[in-house]
């Protein structure tokens, strides 16, 4: 009998009143937000940002995609910072395989990409670029970011520049800042009024480069001409192929223990750089993140 | 009231929940639950309008852009300050209140007992930094670690009982004066506590294993996504559980925190609806965000709007309605932390079997309506804080069918919730946990 009177009338008068509450304020929702809505999504198809900026970074030769993996939890841990780590890696046969995963509500993961075939020289490097585009058009398209950073320790540099010469076209996805690490732009060459195949190639097509690009170029220095493998006069030689031709170039001369080619990625010194430029980098932000204001508007 | 109880079933599940109720471990953790009521309430309302008013993808937030940057921030920091200190401090209050529970139905002294708990928890909570002299790992003393703030909490008071006295007689509450006797009697627990206590922080990264099995099932939540329809349902479910269950406990599974940002099947519907201006025929019919996030979260995890209106419908239990209009505004903003205190949800054997019922029970009806072509898939992202009912009529772009879908499915979760809600109200009848103080007389 009771059973039956639960369904005729709601137990309590309270009870029965916010009910009606309920409906009254999901009602007076649901109004406004159905036309800001409505709004919204007719302008959010010009405006669509993705929040991700994503810091990409390839190794040097000889090294694979696990290359920066002491660098990434050195900077989590010094600066109480929690970015993922993705790392790919392009076959011979273009195929990709990924390890590694960009966490939840991450902006700044690090992606790595690195190369089965990791060998140096001029062809390699060329090879490894176009491996490395495809690389990008599959990030591109996997997690729709509208910019970058990017970085690259020795060799890397080379393919970094190598790509934006010959495959990165300006369709909406802007790099906002650029490191690279001992970076030889002119090979083992010391003198830079002897220029490699390469860096004629570079300098020849350095009008494709994007132009609001801003580049950091470190070099290390054990005893004032190399770091050990890469002498300064070729990281120096990058200024004939970046100075007046993107929006900021720097050379950065890193020297004391720790500047030596492979051992400078541990530097620290070179880490609270890293940190500084690229990590912090503003532009990296969708302008909406830094503001406090409501995104529809 | 007995006649209303004809059912069987009901009846059985009346007294295994009255016998489950016997149990120690279960009544301080229902008794602590309803302990940290009005700490949550509080908070669940400072945090729905941080969420709603304050937040840059809130649901009103574009109200709030006519104050200046200096008022906008202050008020920002008055409700951050009054939510982390209710809803991100609660467990240092739940680890008192079960030391204090178990400590004095174990004749100790409750109240060195209950300070001595909340002290641990911070302890193991302490962050030793360098650059920030007193800071805490915020994971361990929010709603996360209530679970480990009541166990915490139990053993503490053990362990009074198994190193100091018993407290003398309660008729000589002189003892509160006298401190110099309280200190003697329980500073040996009160110095091993601390000393476990630093040990653990000290030697486990506690970060590290709270964030464990979110770390892990993160990973394995946005590694390699499936093309295939079934497989992503499938995972859709798995994950969708497992969040539901976690939330029970306390925890967060990948989808408590809301849509995914980087979430790729998410961002491919959006890419579709938009150069389609349309969301029917979106590629991915079954992830995460047309499952799960519009159809199992009503009122927040375990679809607890349901639970408002069931009570709210059906309940004659006082408390019961009392706790649902008050927590019923945090709740249409999907804050229900207040609710899963008050009522409890939290822990509560009885409410458990609904709690996962009614969300999963929703996600099987909308995977139908999909694949029936019967409602568009909702694609667009919805602003924070948007009432559940309303996420899937505005995530479509504004599709009546999906909103007529939603009042439906909102009446079955209402449904499943009802008979629980009976059986709750009939078990609190004969044994109200909410009244009882600890103590001898509850061993009856």
């Amino acid at each position: 009998m009771m059973k039956n009177n639960f369904r005729k009338y709601p137990a309590s008068k309270k009870g029965f009143r916010a009910i009606i509450w309920l409906f009254i304020i999901l009602l007076l929702v649901a109004i406004p937000s159905y036309f800001t809505t409505k709004n919204d999504i007719k302008t959010l198809a010009g405006r669509y940002n993705s929040p991700l900026s994503p810091i990409i970074m390839i190794p040097g030769s000889s090294a694979s995609a696990t290359r920066f993996e002491d660098l990434v939890s050195t900077i989590n841990k010094k600066f109480d910072e929690h970015h993922s780590l993705l790392e790919l890696t392009v076959h011979k046969d273009d195929s990709i395989t990924y390890k590694g995963s960009i966490k939840n509500n991450d902006t700044r993961p690090f992606i790595v990409v690195g190369f089965e075939n990791n060998k140096d020289g001029y062809s390699n490097i060329k090879q490894q670029a176009r491996w490395f585009s495809i690389a990008f058009d599959a990030l591109k398209s996997r997690y729709k970011f509208n910019n970058f950073d990017g970085f690259g320790h020795s060799n890397g540099g080379l393919i970094w520049t190598y790509f934006l010469e010959h495959y990165y076209e300006d369709d909406g996805i802007n790099m906002n800042r650029m490191m690279t690490v001992g970076t030889p732009y002119n090979f083992e060459e010391r003198d830079q009024a002897k220029r490699t195949q390469m860096l004629t190639d570079f300098i020849n097509r350095k009008n494709k480069l994007p132009n609001d690009l801003t580049y950091y170029s470190i070099a290390g220095t054990k005893v004032y001409t190399d770091d050990g493998i890469v002498p300064i006069g070729s990281v120096e030689a990058g200024k004939y192929i970046f100075e007046g031709q993107i929006n900021h170039y720097t050379l950065i001369t890193l020297t004391g223990k720790n500047a030596q080619h492979s051992d400078m990625i541990d530097n620290p010194q070179f880490i609270s750089l890293f940190h500084q430029y690229i990590i912090d980098d503003k532009n990296a932000t969708s302008p909406n993140n830094t503001d406090r204001r409501s995104v529809s508007k | 009231m007995e006649q209303q109880f004809t059912h069987p079933l009901e009846k059985k599940l009346i007294d295994l929940n009255l016998r489950i109720q016997k149990i120690f471990l279960y009544r301080v953790l229902q008794k602590t639950v309803l302990t940290i009521f009005p700490f949550a309430l509080i908070g669940s309302f400072s945090k729905t309008i941080q969420l709603v008013f304050l937040g840059k993808n809130g649901l009103f937030s574009n109200w709030t852009d006519f104050l200046s940057d200096n008022l906008f921030y202050q008020i920002d920091d008055i409700f951050s300050a009054i939510s982390t200190m209710t809803l991100g401090w609660i467990s240092v209050i739940a680890a008192f209140s079960a030391a204090k529970y178990t400590a004095k139905h174990l004749k100790r002294d409750d109240q060195l007992a209950g300070l001595t708990a909340s002290l641990s928890l911070l302890i193991v909570a302490y962050t030793y930094s360098r650059k920030t002299p007193m800071s805490f790992h915020s994971a361990v003393l929010g709603i996360r670690g209530l679970l480990f703030a009541i166990l915490l909490g139990v053993f503490i008071g053990y362990l009074f009982k198994w190193t100091s006295h018993k407290a003398t007689e309660p008729d000589s509450f002189a003892m509160s004066t006298n401190m110099l006797k309280r200190t003697e009697i329980s500073i040996r627990p009160i110095l091993i506590t601390i000393i476990i206590s630093v040990i653990v922080s000290d030697l486990v990264n506690v970060t590290f294993y709270s964030n464990l099995p979110q770390t892990i099932i993160t990973a394995v939540s946005s590694t390699n996504p499936s093309t295939q329809p079934f497989l992503s349902l499938l995972r859709t479910f798995g994950l969708g559980l497992y969040s539901i269950i976690m939330s029970f406990l306390g925890w967060s599974g990948p989808y408590s925190t809301g849509v995914n940002l980087t979430d790729t099947s998410s961002a491919l519907n959006l890419d579709y609806a938009l150069n389609h201006h349309t969301a029917w025929g979106a590629p991915d019919l079954f992830n995460s965000s047309t499952l799960y996030h519009t159809f199992a979260t009503y009122g927040g995890q375990g679809a607890t709007l349901a639970l408002i209106i069931a009570i709210l419908w059906v309940s004659r239990d006082h408390d019961f309605i009392n706790v649902s209009r008050w927590s019923l505004i945090p709740s249409i903003f999907n804050v229900n932390s207040a609710l899963m205190s008050g009522i409890p949800v939290f822990f509560n054997v009885i409410f458990f079997i609904p709690f996962v019922l009614a969300p999963i029970v929703n996600m099987i009806l909308a995977t139908i309506a999909l694949q029936f072509h019967l409602m568009p898939p909702a694609v667009y992202s919805v602003p924070v804080g948007t009432p559940g009912p309303l996420v899937a009529f505005l995530g479509t772009n504004g599709s009546w069918q999906a909103l007529v879908f939603t009042v439906f499915s909102l009446f079955i979760s209402t449904l499943i919730y009802i008979p629980f809600v009976k059986i709750a109200e009939q078990v609190k009848l004969q044994d109200d946990i909410s009244i009882d103080q600890g103590g001898a007389d509850d061993e009856k």
